[in-house]
C-alpha cells in the first residue's frame, strides 16, 4: 500500500498541487478584497510552479516563481496598496453579469473539456511519457540562442517598448494635473467636494 | 489651320474673348472683336469662293480632326465647301456681319453689351458649323448649337419672365423636331453605315438605291426641319421668339437659323428625289403653313409679330419649292429672303428704337418724314417681299410659283392657286404694315412723339446696304448657279407657254396687294374699322392666331402635366423616394438595435468574447 | 484519467475561471489578476503539451508569455492609475463612456 503510494508519489503530488491551484483560482473569484485575491493568485502560481517542477521543467518552475510571483505580483500588490481601500469596487464585488458570466464560463469549460476528452484518448498521453532529462536548461538555452534567437531579441524589443510606454503613460498623468492617486486620496480625506 | 476651319473658328474666338473677358474690355474693344471677326470670316469666305471658282467648282474638303473612331468608322470634323455651302456661308457671314454692325448701334445702351456679342458670335460659329459640316453629325452639332444660341438670345433679357419663357418654349419645341432628326440620322447610319453627306447623296444617287425607305428618312429629317424652320405643327415658337433683341430676330429668326431646315433638305436632295411621297408632304406642309401664317399676319398689331408670321409664311414658300423638287429655287428664296427680311426686321428695330420701345402699330403712323432713311429702306424691302418687280423677292417668288405650277415633281394648279393667294396676302399685310407705320395721322402718345429720332449711322448704313441688296439681289440667278449640283425639276413642254401669263399674274398680285392695303388703310382708317366690324369673328380668330397655342396647351401640355403629376406622386415620391427613405430608415433602425450592444461596459464585451469563443469551439467540433 | 488530460483540464479550468473573473468582478485590479490567471492557464497547457511531445518549443513559448505578461502588467498598472485619477474609482461599471 505504502509502497505503491510512494511509487506514485510524483503523480499524487501532481494531483495535489493541481487541486490546490484550482482552489486558489476559485478563491480568486470569491474573495472580495483585492489583496486576498492577489494572495490567492500567488498561491495558485506557486502551486503551478510545483506542477512544472514535477513535470521536469525545473527552469520554467523557477521562472514562474521568479518572474510571476517575484516581479509581476509584487508590482500588483504595490498597486493594490497604493489605491484607496474604501473604493466602491471593494464593497460591491460583482458586476451585473454574474450569472450569465458563470454560465458562459461553465459552458466554455464544458465545451473545451469535451473536445479534450474526445481528442485525447486515455492511451495517447501515457504512451509517450518522455524522460525528464532530455528537457533541461541547457537544451533550452541552446535552442533559444540558436534556433529562436530572433524571438529572443524581439522579446527584448517588446520589453523596451513596454518600458517606454509605461514612462509615456506616467508622463501624461504628470502633465495633466501633477496629481498622483495618493494625492487624490489625500484630497478626499480633506473633504473635497469635487467628486 | 487652313481657311475653311478659320471661317468657323474665328467667331468662336470672338465668343471666347467677349464671353470670358468682355465686361472688362470696354465697349470699343467688344465691338471691334464682335464685328471684326465675323467680317474677317466673311472675307475669308469670299476668298474660298474665289478659290472654288478658280478650281472649277470642285468641292473644297478639309479635315479638321478626327472626333471619334468606333470600330472601323471614324467620325471626323470635316468641312465641305461646294456651291450650296458657298452660297449659304456667304449669306451667313455677310448678313451676319451686317447685323453685327447694326447691333453696335442698337444695343449700345444695353448693360450686357459684351454678353450680347458673345452670344451672337457663338451663334455664328454654330451656324457655320451647320453649313460647312461635311458629316450629318457635324451638321447636327451645329443644328443643336444654333438652337442653344437662339435660346440664349431670345431669353437675352431674362429678367423678364415672359421673355425667358419664350426662350424656353423655342428650346423645347425644337427638341421635338430634333427627336425626328436624330431618328432619321439613326436610320441612315444603320443602313448606310456612314453619316458623311457626300456619301449619303452618292448612295441615293446611284442605282440601285439603298434598300431602305427613302420616304421614312425624308419624313424623319423633315420633322427636324419643321422644328428648326418653324413649319406646322412646330411653328409656335417663332412668333414668341420675337422677345429677343430685334437684330437677333433679324439674324437668327429671319435670315439664317430658320433656313437651316431648308438648307438641310437641299443638302440631302437626293434622298428627297427618291421619296416622292415625302416630298409631297413637304410641299403640302409648306403651302399650308404659308397660307396659315399669312392669314394670321393680317390681323397682328405688333410690328415684330407681323414680321414673324411673315417669316413663317415665307419659309412655307421655301418648303413648297423643296417639295416640288426645285431645291435651287428654295435656296434662291433663302438668299433673297435673307436680305429683305433682315432689312425689314432691322427697319422695324429702327422704328422701335425711334419710338423708345413702342412695338404696337396702332400707336404709330406718320413716321415717313420723321425717319426718312428707315422709311425708304423699309419700303424697298416691303416691295421686295411683296414681289414687285424688279426687286429680289419678285424673282425668287415667281420661280417658286412657276415650279409649284409646272414642276413634274408634284406641281399642280391647286398648289399654284394657294401660293398665289398667299402671295396676295403677303403683299397686302406688308403694305398694311407700311401704311399703319409710316403713313396717315400720327397715333403716338405725345411723349413718344417728342422723342422720335432717326437711328445712328451704324444702323442706317446697314439698312441701306440691305435695301440695296434686296433691290438688286434677284439678278444673281442662284438656281442657275446651283444647277450642276441641284438640278431643277423638268417641266412639261406644254406648260412653257403659260410662263408669261403666270409672270403677269404674279406682278399683278403684288400691285393688287399694294392697292388693297392702300385702299383699306389709306385715308382716315375708317374703312379698316368697318371691315373689322363686319368680320369681327374672323378678325378675332386671326388676331388670336387660331388659338393654336391654347389648343396645344389643352391637348399636349396639360395632359403631360397631369401624367407627370401622377408619375411624380407614384413613381418618384412613392417608389423611388420611398425605397431610399425606407432603406435609410431600415439602416437607422438596425443601427439603433445594434447600438444597444455597444453598452460601454467592459464586462459585457468580455461576456460577448466568451460567448464567441464557445461558439467557435462548438463550430470546430463539426468542421475541423 | 491520465496525467495529460488532468493537466489540460486544469489549464482549461484556469483559463475559464480567469475569463469569468474578468466578467464578474468589478474591481479593475482583480480583473487584471484574472487575466494573469488566464495566462497561467495557457502556460500550463503549453508546458503539458511540450512535456507530452518531448519538445522544447512549448518551453520557449512559455518564456515568451512570461515576457508578455511582464510587459502587460508594466503598462496596465499605470493605465489603471490614470483611470482612477480620472474617475476616482476602481469600479469598472463607472467607465461606460463609450456607450453607443
Amino acid at each position: 500500500m505504502i509502497e505503491t503510494l510512494l511509487a506514485n508519489l510524483d503523480t499524487l503530488l501532481l494531483y495535489l498541487f493541481a487541486a490546490c491551484a484550482l482552489v486558489g483560482a476559485v478563491l480568486m473569484l470569491i474573495l472580495p478584497q483585492p489583496m486576498r485575491v492577489a494572495l490567492a493568485l500567488i498561491s495558485t502560481m506557486v502551486f503551478l510552479g510545483g506542477v512544472y517542477g514535477l513535470l521536469g521543467v525545473h527552469f520554467i518552475a523557477a521562472f514562474q516563481v521568479l518572474v510571476y510571483v517575484g516581479a509581476v505580483m509584487v508590482f500588483m500588490v504595490y498597486a493594490i496598496m497604493l489605491l484607496d481601500v474604501r473604493d466602491s469596487a471593494y464593497k460591491r464585488t460583482y458586476s451585473k453579469l454574474v450569472m450569465p458570466g458563470i454560465a458562459a464560463g461553465a459552458l466554455f469549460f464544458a465545451a473545451l473539456a469535451f473536445g479534450l476528452w474526445k481528442a485525447l484518448p486515455d492511451s495517447a498521453g501515457s504512451a509517450a511519457t518522455p524522460a525528464a532529462g532530455t528537457f533541461g536548461l541547457q537544451q533550452f538555452a541552446v535552442a533559444f540562442l540558436s534556433e529562436y534567437w530572433l524571438h529572443f531579441e524581439l522579446t527584448s524589443v517588446l520589453l523596451v517598448a513596454a518600458v517606454v510606454a509605461a514612462l509615456a503613460v506616467i508622463k501624461v498623468s504628470a502633465a495633466s494635473g501633477a496629481q498622483s492617486p495618493l494625492g487624490t486620496r489625500a484630497e478626499r480625506k480633506g473633504g473635497s467636494d469635487r467628486g | 489651320m487652313s481657311l475653311l476651319s478659320l471661317i468657323v473658328v474665328l467667331p468662336l474666338a470672338g465668343f471666347l474673348v467677349n464671353g470670358l473677358a468682355g465686361n472688362r474690355l470696354g465697349k470699343g474693344f467688344v465691338s471691334a472683336v464682335g464685328c471684326g471677326l465675323p467680317i474677317v470670316s466673311f472675307l475669308i469666305t469670299v476668298k474660298c469662293f474665289l478659290d472654288l471658282r478658280a478650281g472649277g467648282y470642285v468641292p473644297l474638303v478639309e479635315n479638321a480632326f478626327t472626333w471619334a473612331t468606333i470600330g472601323k468608322d471614324a467620325f471626323g470634323i470635316s468641312f465641305y465647301f461646294d456651291r450650296l455651302s458657298a452660297v449659304m456661308t456667304l449669306i451667313v457671314t455677310g448678313v451676319g456681319s451686317l447685323i453685327h454692325v447694326y447691333s453696335t448701334g442698337y444695343m449700345h445702351e444695353d448693360k450686357s453689351y459684351a454678353r450680347y456679342f458673345a452670344y451672337l458670335n457663338l451663334f455664328l460659329f454654330f451656324m457655320l458649323l451647320l453649313v460647312l459640316g461635311k458629316s450629318l453629325l457635324v451638321l447636327f452639332v451645329g443644328w443643336e448649337g444654333v438652337g442653344l444660341a437662339s435660346y440664349l438670345l431670345i431669353g437675352f433679357w431674362f429678367e423678364d419672365m415672359e421673355k425667358a419663357r419664350a426662350g424656353k418654349k423655342a428650346f423645347i419645341v425644337n427638341r421635338i423636331g430634333d427627336a425626328g432628326f436624330l431618328l432619321g440620322m439613326f436610320v441612315i447610319y444603320s443602313t448606310l453605315g456612314t453619316l458623311e453627306m457626300d456619301r449619303i447623296n452618292a448612295a441615293f444617287s446611284a442605282t440601285p438605291i439603298p434598300a431602305v425607305s427613302a420616304s421614312l428618312i425624308a419624313v424623319l429629317l423633315f420633322i427636324g426641319a419643321t422644328g428648326k424652320s418653324a413649319q406646322i405643327p412646330l411653328y409656335v415658337w417663332l412668333p414668341d421668339a420675337m422677345a429677343g433683341p430685334t437684330p437677333v430676330s433679324a439674324l437668327i429668326h429671319a435670315a439664317t437659323m430658320v433656313t437651316a431646315g431648308v438648307y438641310m433638305i437641299a443638302r440631302l436632295a437626293p434622298i428627297y428625289m427618291n421619296a416622292p411621297e415625302a416630298s409631297q408632304l413637304v410641299a403640302f406642309i409648306g403651302a399650308f403653313t404659308a397660307l396659315f401664317a399669312a392669314t394670321i399676319a393680317i390681323a397682328q398689331t405688333d410690328i415684330k409679330k407681323v414680321l414673324a408670321y411673315s417669316t413663317v409664311s415665307q419659309l412655307g414658300f421655301m418648303f413648297v419649292a423643296l417639295g416640288v423638287g426645285a431645291y435651287g429655287v428654295a435656296v434662291f428664296h433663302v438668299y433673297t429672303h435673307a436680305f429683305f427680311k433682315a432689312c425689314l426686321f432691322l427697319g422695324a428695330g429702327s422704328v422701335i428704337h425711334a419710338l423708345s420701345g413702342e412695338q404696337d402699330i396702332r400707336r404709330m403712323g406718320g413716321l415717313a418724314s420723321r425717319i426718312p432713311v428707315t422709311f425708304a429702306t423699309f419700303v424697298v424691302a416691303t416691295a421686295a417681299i411683296a414681289g414687285i418687280p424688279p426687286l429680289a423677292g419678285f424673282f425668287s417668288k415667281d420661280e417658286i410659283l412657276w415650279y409649284a405650277f409646272a414642276s413634274e415633281r408634284g406641281g399642280s394648279t391647286l398648289l399654284w392657286l394657294v401660293m398665289s393667294f398667299t402671295a396676295l396676302l403677303t403683299a397686302f399685310y406688308m403694305f398694311r404694315l407700311v401704311w399703319l407705320t409710316f403713313f396717315g395721322r400720327s397715333r403716338m402718345s405725345h411723349e413718344v412723339e417728342h422723342h422720335v429720332h432717326e437711328s445712328p449711322r451704324s444702323m442706317t448704313s446697314v439698312l441701306s446696304v440691305l435695301a440695296l441688296l434686296s433691290a438688286v439681289g434677284g439678278f444673281v440667278s442662284i438656281p442657275h448657279f446651283l444647277e450642276p449640283q441641284l438640278p431643277l425639276p423638268a417641266v412639261p413642254d406644254a406648260m412653257h407657254h403659260y410662263e408669261p401669263l403666270l409672270i403677269g399674274i404674279a406682278v399683278a398680285i403684288g400691285f393688287a396687294g399694294l392697292a388693297g392695303a392702300a385702299y383699306v388703310y389709306g385715308g382716315t382708317g375708317a374703312r379698316a374699322a368697318g371691315l373689322r366690324e363686319r368680320f369681327a369673328g374672323v378678325h378675332r380668330l386671326l388676331y388670336d392666331k387660331y388659338y393654336v397655342d391654347e389648343l396645344y396647351d389643352l391637348v399636349i401640355v396639360r395632359p403631360l402635366h397631369w401624367t407627370s403629376e401622377i408619375f411624380l406622386r407614384v413613381g418618384d415620391r412613392a417608389i423611388i423616394d420611398g425605397t431610399l427613405n425606407g432603406m435609410a430608415a431600415l439602416a437607422q433602425r438596425a443601427a439603433g438595435l445594434l447600438g444597444r450592444v455597444q453598452t460601454g461596459s467592459l464586462h459585457f464585451y468580455a461576456l460577448l468574447v466568451l460567448a464567441g469563443m464557445v461558439a467557435v469551439i462548438v463550430w470546430s467540433w463539426r468542421h475541423v | 484519467m491520465d496525467k495529460t488530460q488532468v493537466l489540460l483540464s486544469l489549464a482549461v479550468a484556469l483559463f475559464a475561471i480567469g475569463l469569468v473573473g474578468v466578467i464578474v468582478r468589478r474591481n479593475v485590479l482583480v480583473m487584471l489578476m484574472c487575466m494573469e490567471l488566464m495566462l497561467n492557464g495557457v502556460n500550463l497547457s503549453l508546458v503539458t503539451f511540450a512535456h507530452q511531445a518531448a519538445s522544447n518549443v512549448g518551453a520557449v513559448l512559455v518564456f515568451l508569455v512570461f515576457v508578455v505578461a511582464a510587459a502587460e502588467i508594466a503598462i496596465a498598472i499605470p493605465i489603471v492609475l490614470l483611470m482612477v485619477r480620472h474617475k476616482r474609482t476602481l469600479d469598472l461599471s463607472a467607465y461606460t463612456d463609450l456607450k453607443g
